[in-house]
């Protein structure tokens, strides 16, 4: 099976070239043949990368110990469930994984618009091929998966070998949230190159109008959505797994998986601009050149070793390829821009700062200032070694005090921006949808204080998440109304039917209350509160209204560990409420620790505890017990969140009236490039 | 007016820019342990990049030792810049939990102001271009006379896409 999985990978770059090759010579020639079948070989390259990446599992699944990757990830008492999550645990499957996941959005692309858009998608599938040549370069011939296990014979040979059994996975990946966070997170990153085909695509094809826009709004949605997911399964991870109470510690390869959602973000708030008033089309394009290019420098970041983290693949020399890859991209982004740069001339003017249009600017400066700060600090240590030769570390108190600030400036424009009209606020209008939200958010800020909310950014954030609450609440509240007087219908009908009837406007309220619920969580850390403490059977601790007793400890073998488990009673105000069973793990193939925490979540609080070992001094098991307040609004918030892009990404109820009223003049063309208005509202919702 | 706007603009957002610069951290001022305020300051040595008080990986030596050598120190009576001086010379400046604010560091915290600054000059000039740039002629719906129907379409296409969201 490994030879079937690497001659359908050394195929599959085959096929790949042709489509990357057929389709420059299709652009050239337009002929029909050539297109076609460029198109049919970028269809091949993703079954083959799906046959090498199915004959990966099977590799693992059938314990086939003399590949030297299943020998490193794998071993026989490791459970089906991780065995999938096996294939993106090192770097090469991972890789492998990697091209899998764009393959699979290459592949959808492909079909379809196997009919549709001709004079871009030529452009488009070269664009993909590209990506995809660089990635099974790397598959066949720098960080294969299918190497056969050998070692040197007596005779100085190369002999292959197979072991009876692998090294097993790394401990720290063997969590439910490893088998799902990878590929979501991953998903995200490969997602960002669709949009990223079709902005360089339309751009050296001159393509008219707004469609590329229209065409990928679905496609950058998915992909943030899949990053968003990602970023916070990886949180919730961290939080469960590792053991030091928090869920982000502004780790490099946390960086690196943040900063294109941050351009993302930006790219689906400015992509509006473009949308309605025909502005912001350079910048638009060069945000999703810059969201696609992080994508690939996180990669790097993640591969090359080049910043420690502790979620850093081993150091190695692949580094050098993903440079070469991105000064590659940027000197093609580069040289399209000045080539057609005229062809991105925007249409409208302003007619006032306070409208929706000077929002979306703020808000982009501010997302892309989050971004920038975020890699200069990530990249600060290797800038300061280069420099003065000293590497000086940028951790997570340096990220908080920037960040902290941006992101409630951020959050006060969540409020603002969807408030204001397109073109020009009036003043009316302004104390209209303002007033109350405001007011609320200011009498939620009083009520904190009375109560003796003494932080000044949780204080600051509380304000501002009411507020935003308000206007979207607000906002569901007068559209619901009208409805309602209309049909007749209940208050929740009718908030659902007006949500169906601008899936895009209501779902990215949604999304907006899902950020506050997050902001909400994020809120909450100021108040973390945590003890530590050598604890003899029968011994207690006391952390907020919970105490903690020490009923004893227990051992339990299980296939691949050996778990040692602490008994924790925890009372509730003195009542008995649970029994919680932190416990410390060692895996028998690779003799390595893990810890599994204990968590007793409300959306209250967050009552963690650690088995963080054994004293030296007293010999005595150490609990490590935080309480840290509203962290379960931060899943929550992200479930919101993601419910909220479904809700987008649906179509609109309104469009398809529209689309079956006005059948006839729609399939009229237009002249210079003007869509009817029924296709035009169809790439809208 | 109008000129007043773009400069409350610009000081609100040089408050938040030069907030991390006076504000501390909300997080310190939950330590009372002294030894834990001062670790805070620190990264822990064992590569995984986290603040040494909060590294708690099973098995970590490193943060137990850097925890033990700090509380011996400051029960000898040594000072926050001593303890300091110590660990800087035992694993350099990697130590820094976040960068000093002195020195080549000092570029690490003015960066993000001036990010903010540098973006909200480049948007203002965006916006004060986009100002000046002439009205565009959309001629109005109501067959008047020589208005042609791709031309009124337009319109209608327009009025449609700017009015939707």
């Amino acid at each position: 099976m490994d030879v079937f999985g690497s001659f359908a990978l050394v195929l599959a770059f085959v096929c790949a070239i042709y489509a990357f090759g057929g389709g420059i010579a299709a652009i050239i020639t337009r002929h029909p043949l050539l297109i076609k079948s460029a198109r049919q070989a970028g269809i091949a390259t993703c079954c083959l990368i799906f046959l090498a990446t199915l004959s990966l599992e099977y590799l693992f699944f059938s314990d086939n110990f003399s590949i030297a990757y299943v020998v490193s990830h794998s071993n026989r008492d490791l459970s089906t469930f991780y065995k999938i999550a096996a294939l993106w645990s090192g770097q090469e499957g991972s890789l492998l994984f990697w091209s899998f996941l764009l393959s699979i959005y290459v592949f959808s692309v492909l079909l379809t618009y196997r009919n549709k858009n001709g004079e871009l998608m030529p452009y488009v599938g070269v664009v993909m091929a590209g990506v995809q040549i660089f990635f099974l370069t790397l598959n066949n011939f720098v960080a294969s998966p299918f190497k056969a296990l050998a070692s040197p014979g007596a005779d100085g040979v190369m002999n292959y070998v197979a072991r009876t059994d692998g090294n097993g996975l790394t401990p720290l990946l063997q969590y439910p949230e490893m088998v799902i966070h990878p590929p979501n997170l991953y998903s995200g990153y490969t997602g960002f190159t669709i949009p990223f085909a079709f902005a360089l695509g339309a751009l050296l094809a001159r393509y008219p109008g707004e469609k590329w826009i229209h065409l990928t709004r679905k496609w950058t949605m998915i992909a943030w959505m899949f990053q968003s997911m990602g970023i916070l399964l990886g949180a919730h991870w961290a939080y469960a797994v590792l053991g030091w109470g928090g869920y982000w510690g502004w780790d490099p390869v946390e960086n690196a998986s943040f900063l294109p959602w941050l351009t993302g973000t930006a790219f689906l708030h400015s992509v509006m601009m473009q949308e309605k008033r025909g502005m912001m089309k350079v910048w638009n394009v060069w945000l999703v050149f810059i969201t696609f290019l992080l994508c690939i420098l996180g990669t790097f970041l993640t591969r090359s070793g080049v910043v420690s983290s502790v979620h850093a693949f081993a150091r190695s020399s692949i580094g050098a390829w993903f440079v070469g890859f991105l000064s590659l991209i940027i000197l093609v982004c580069l040289g399209a821009y000045l080539k057609n740069r005229d062809y991105l001339k925007s249409e409208n003017q302003l007619d006032s700062i306070v409208s929706r249009e000077s929002s979306f600017l703020f808000n982009n400066l501010i997302l892309l200032v989050a971004c920038v700060a975020i890699l200069s600090g990530t990249l600060f240590p290797v800038f300061s070694e280069w420099i003065t030769g000293d590497r000086i570390s940028v951790g997570a108190p340096f990220f908080n005090k920037v960040n902290i600030p941006i992101g409630l400036l951020l959050l006060f424009l969540t409020g603002v921006g969807p408030l204001l009209a397109w073109r020009k606020t009036s003043t009316e209008s302004l104390k209209r949808n303002f007033g109350w939200p405001l007011a609320i958010g200011l009498v939620a800020g009083v009520i904190a204080l009375l109560f003796g909310f003494r932080q000044i950014y949780s204080w600051i954030c509380l304000i501002l998440c009411v507020f935003v609450a308000s206007t979207v609440g607000l906002e569901f509240y007068r559209g619901a109304k009208v409805i309602r007087a209309r049909s007749g219908a209940s208050f929740a009908a009718s908030a659902v039917e007006l949500t169906m009837r601008n899936t895009r406007r209501y779902g990215g309220y949604i999304v907006h209350v899902g950020m506050v619920f997050v902001f909400i969580g994020l809120a909450g850390a100021a108040f973390n509160r945590d003890l530590q403490k050598d604890m003899r059977q029968g011994d207690s601790m006391k952390i907020g209204p919970y105490t903690l007793v020490l009923q004893g400890f227990d051992t339990k073998p299980e296939k691949n560990y050996t778990a040692q488990r602490l008994l924790v009673e925890v009372l509730e105000d003195n009542k008995p409420t649970m029994m919680l069973y932190p416990e410390k793990r060692r895996f028998t193939t690779t003799e390595e620790n893990g810890t599994m925490v204990a968590i007793h979540s409300t959306l209250q609080e967050d009552l963690y505890v650690v088995y963080a070992g054994t004293s030296p001094d007293t010999q005595l098991p150490v609990i490590h017990a935080y309480l840290n307040p509203l962290v379960k609004w931060i899943w929550f918030g992200g479930v919101v969140v993601v419910l909220g892009t479904l809700v987008a990404l649906l179509p609109s109820r309104r469009a398809v009236l529209v689309l079956s009223g006005v059948q006839q003049p729609a399939a009229q063309p237009l002249a210079h490039g003007l869509a009817p208005s029924a296709s035009m509202r169809e790439g809208h919702d | 007016m109008t000129k007043v706007r773009p400069i409350a603009a610009i000081a609100m957002l040089a408050i938040f820019a030069m907030a991390p610069l006076v504000i501390t951290p909300v997080g310190a001022q939950q330590l009372s342990d002294r030894a834990k305020q001062i670790g805070g300051k620190f990264t822990c040595m064992c590569g995984c990049s986290q603040v040494l008080t909060e590294c708690n990986h099973v098995g970590c030596s490193t943060s137990a030792a850097m925890l033990k050598e700090l509380n011996q120190s400051l029960s000898r009576g040594n000072s926050e810049d001593a303890i300091t001086q110590m660990f800087v010379q035992e694993f350099g400046t990697r130590v820094y939990a976040e960068p000093p604010k002195s020195g080549f560091s000092l570029v690490a915290w003015v960066l993000p102001s001036v990010y903010l600054f540098v973006g909200a000059g480049v948007v203002i000039f965006v916006i004060a271009r986009w100002r000046r740039r002439p009205a565009q002629q959309v001629s109005l719906p109501g067959g008047a006379p020589g208005i042609s129907p791709e031309l009124l379409e337009r319109a209608r296409a327009q009025a449609s896409r700017e009015t939707q969201d």
